[in-house]
């Protein structure tokens, strides 16, 4: 009950607000990739997918750009698989969690999360833009967002954090 | 064939993940360089219900109330300004009735939905056939041009912003028709390009661009954009100009539709359009 309040909060301060800061034309940050970065790491590979699927469909449908959010989700899905196979978690896997900084450590996190987000970013403006490419400002949106989205990754992960101390 | 299986198996995941990116291929790439618009009119209702809904959450509701007033009596406005009438002469016949009618009338309607972060930007209002609104119908906002209507439903409709590698506009300088276009390429969500605008034209940077004659979609002396910068182009006769639009497109939320009255009359008249 509390991860799918958790899920609804995050998916619903996507569409509510992060869709709408309204800031600069280069910062559209897509805040609600961290579900699927974070999904536990013994959900089989082959709901991983079809949770991607379902996600990216339901961010479509809220911004209107079909197929768009749903692609980057399941790249982003197998792109987490990909380096999650590199990284040694047969412990967490036992144990059943999640992948974040407080189970599997800041560093490896940090790292995956880095990739996860930038190259997500870089690929959904790369198909959003697909037939009119500006290079230039291509990188200067995903970087910015992807600075964006990181920073409040973080926060979340370091308020998971400092409530597991207490 | 207990290989194959076993491979299949094995690799479920990503052959479940390469079918639902060809149906993600189908839908990016089968509803064409407006894939935006089409999806948001072919999703019909409820998507845009979804984008009134989200924009009712994030706006004042007296605010919007105030606006909605504001923006029936600037329509009315409007609707009597000289500018947008055709006067009939009295000095010789006595008329009893009116003495003008208005060619142009402007529907308020709300944005509900708007992109401006592309090469193809389009914004969805919030009226529709129901109002008498069809598509190649201009839109502007109270700074200036917004756009064109592409299509409508009976509640909503997808206008072509400026902003949009697609719109091409003719300015008018100085109360001088420039017979070049106006375009967006795609390089800065301010600014437009004029090219072909010759280097004995006396224009400055900071002059005022306007709509003029040379459209059934606008009146005449709705603001465009100013220049911003005069380049001249090197071995040619030509400057590069680049227009400062008027409309501020990341914070458009409320607009006009221009319908032309007689648009369906005057039309035919003109060579090349029977």
């Amino acid at each position: 009950m509390t991860r799918l309040l958790y899920w609804i909060s995050i998916f619903a301060l996507q569409v509510l607000l992060f869709n709408h800061l309204d800031l600069t034309a280069f910062l559209v940050p897509q805040i609600f990739i961290i579900l699927l970065i974070t999904l536990p790491l013994h959900t089989k590979k082959i709901y991983q997918v079809l949770i991607a699927f379902g996600l990216g469909l339901l961010a479509d449908f809220f911004v209107s750009s079909p197929g768009i959010h749903t692609s980057s989700c399941l790249f982003l899905v197998m792109l987490r698989m990909t380096i999650l196979n590199t990284q040694d978690l047969k412990e967490e896997i036992a144990n059943r969690l999640n992948y974040t900084a407080r189970n599997v450590g800041v560093l490896p996190f940090s790292y995956t999360v880095l990739i996860l987000v930038f190259f997500y970013h870089l690929y959904i403006f790369w198909i959003g833009s697909i037939g009119a490419i500006n290079t230039y400002n291509l990188l200067v949106t995903t970087l910015t967002s992807s600075v964006f989205s990181l920073t409040v990754i973080a926060i979340l992960q370091f308020m998971s954090l400092s409530h597991a101390r207490e | 064939m207990q290989r194959l299986l076993a491979f299949i198996e094995h690799n479920f995941h990503f052959i479940l993940f390469i079918i639902l990116q060809i149906i993600c291929g189908f839908l990016i790439f089968g509803l064409n360089p407006y894939q935006q618009a089409v999806f948001s009119h072919s999703a019909a209702s409820v998507t845009a219900r979804s984008n009134q809904f989200s924009a009712d959450l994030t706006s004042y509701i007296d605010l919007k109330e105030q606006n909605i007033l504001l923006q029936s009596q600037v329509s009315e406005q409007f609707k009597n300004a000289p500018n947008n009438s055709f006067r009939f002469l009295q000095d010789t016949i006595d008329v009893k009735d009116s003495s003008s009618r208005p060619l142009f009338e402007a529907i308020p309607a709300q944005v509900i939905y708007n992109t401006t972060y592309k090469a193809n930007n389009v914004f969805v209002i919030n009226k529709g056939t129901d109002n008498g609104i069809r598509k190649n119908m201009g839109v502007v906002s109270s700074e200036g041009v917004a756009g064109i209507v592409l299509r409508s439903s009976a509640k909503y409709s997808v206008a072509m912003s400026l902003l949009n590698t697609d719109m091409k506009i003719i300015p008018n300088i100085n109360d001088q028709e420039f017979f070049t276009e106006m375009v967006w390429d795609n390089s800065n969500p301010h600014t437009m390009k004029i090219v072909g605008i010759n280097k004995l034209e006396k224009i400055k940077e900071g002059d005022l661009v306007y709509t003029g004659r040379s459209s059934l979609l606008f009146p005449p002396g709705i603001p465009i954009g100013s220049i911003a910068k005069l380049t001249p182009k090197p071995n040619s006769q030509y400057f590069d100009t680049y227009i400062t639009t008027a409309t501020q497109f990341r914070k458009l939320a409320y607009v006009y539709v221009i319908i032309n009255r007689d648009e369906s009359l005057i039309t035919p008249l003109i060579p090349g359009n029977d």
